[in-house]
């Protein structure tokens, strides 16, 4: 059956899910692990004793994470909600990142997710490849915003999945 | 330690912030999965990276946002606020690659209270140039009474 993108948009932007929390509180050793690889050594992020210390970088990325149940033990929490695409390959595009408030060690928190929009625009490997913008709302242990997330993710076949499918139209 | 504090009043349109140098190489990719826990193959093995059109492996968004995190808030000091963020990973950084984060002040004005300067924030690499352009809004404390 041919993709239909109108139906996949109609369905699936505006949907949300619901509010998870994240498996653990905000820890130290993840932080420092985050700042290890491009040898952030700012104070704020790995001495526990520094003044104003004890911060989380302002990474969406790391903001996500600790709102989320993590990649092990594996469960199964996508991204983003499953929206149906002729390819499996993702590439992020773009994100964006508005902050409210630091996050702290010992805060818990948790994300809702939100798909803003759909679309359907080619790549040079793929002419059916799809974006979708994607929304995370994370909040800490008191419900409040600590940051909104947003990707711009690329969902495209591989060369092989294309060639196949030109071949059997 | 007490840290160097940047004042709002004392940036100017047009000042650079310190750029930071980080080579990829496999050791990064180590330290890629590690801190970003990021386990799509795409980022480590480069056969599943070339059978989905790319050329090897390349760093993911935690990595390069991480960077330019590093590159805003070393420079800010510990009282400025990283109050936005935006990227675009239009290029990829590759084994053998250095990748340089670099800034500017673009504008600066007090809105509701809040003290911002607005930066023009980018990654690049020898191979591509800008790979990754991107913008920032912070939050600087005034100079304190009495002088800075």
């Amino acid at each position: 059956m041919a993709y239909d993108i109108e139906e996949v948009r109609r369905k699936y932007i505006g949907f949300e899910t619901a509010k998870t929390r994240g498996r653990y509180p905000v820890e130290h050793d993840p932080i420092r692990r985050h700042c290890h690889m491009v040898e952030d050594n700012n104070p704020l992020f790995i001495d526990p004793e520094h003044e104003g210390g004890a911060l989380c970088p302002p990474s969406g990325w790391l903001a996500h994470y600790f709102a989320s149940l993590g990649p092990w033990p594996a469960v199964f929490e996508p991204l983003f909600p499953v929206v149906p695409t002729p390819g499996k390959r993702i590439v992020n595009m773009s994100q964006e990142v508005e902050w409210s408030a630091h996050i702290k060690v010992g805060d818990h928190l948790s994300v809702v997710r939100r798909i803003a929009d759909v679309f359907q625009k080619g790549i040079t490997i793929d002419p059916e490849a799809v974006w979708i913008v994607a929304e995370a709302i994370i909040t800490n242990q008191r419900d409040e915003e600590v940051c909104v997330v947003r990707n711009t993710l690329l969902i495209h076949r591989t060369p092989e999945e294309v060639a196949a499918a030109n071949a059997n139209p | 330690m007490k840290r160097q504090q940047v004042y709002w009043d004392e940036v100017a349109v047009g000042d650079e912030l310190p750029e930071i140098s980080l080579d990829i190489n496999v050791k990064r990719l180590f330290l890629q999965a590690s801190g970003a826990q990021d386990w799509y193959p795409v980022h480590f093995d480069p056969a599943f990276a070339r059978k989905a059109g790319h050329e090897d492996v390349f760093m993911n968004t935690g990595f390069v946002q991480a960077a330019l995190v590093r590159l805003i808030t070393d420079w800010m000091g510990d009282a400025g606020f990283l109050k936005r963020l935006a990227f675009e990973m239009r290029r990829q950084y590759r084994p053998g690659d250095t990748m340089v984060c670099r800034g500017k002040v673009t504008a600066k004005k007090e809105a509701d209270g809040a003290a911002l300067v607005f930066l023009d924030v980018w990654a690049e690499n020898d191979r591509e140039g800008i790979a990754t352009p991107g913008e920032a809004t912070i939050i600087l404390p005034r100079t304190p009474a009495g002088g800075g």
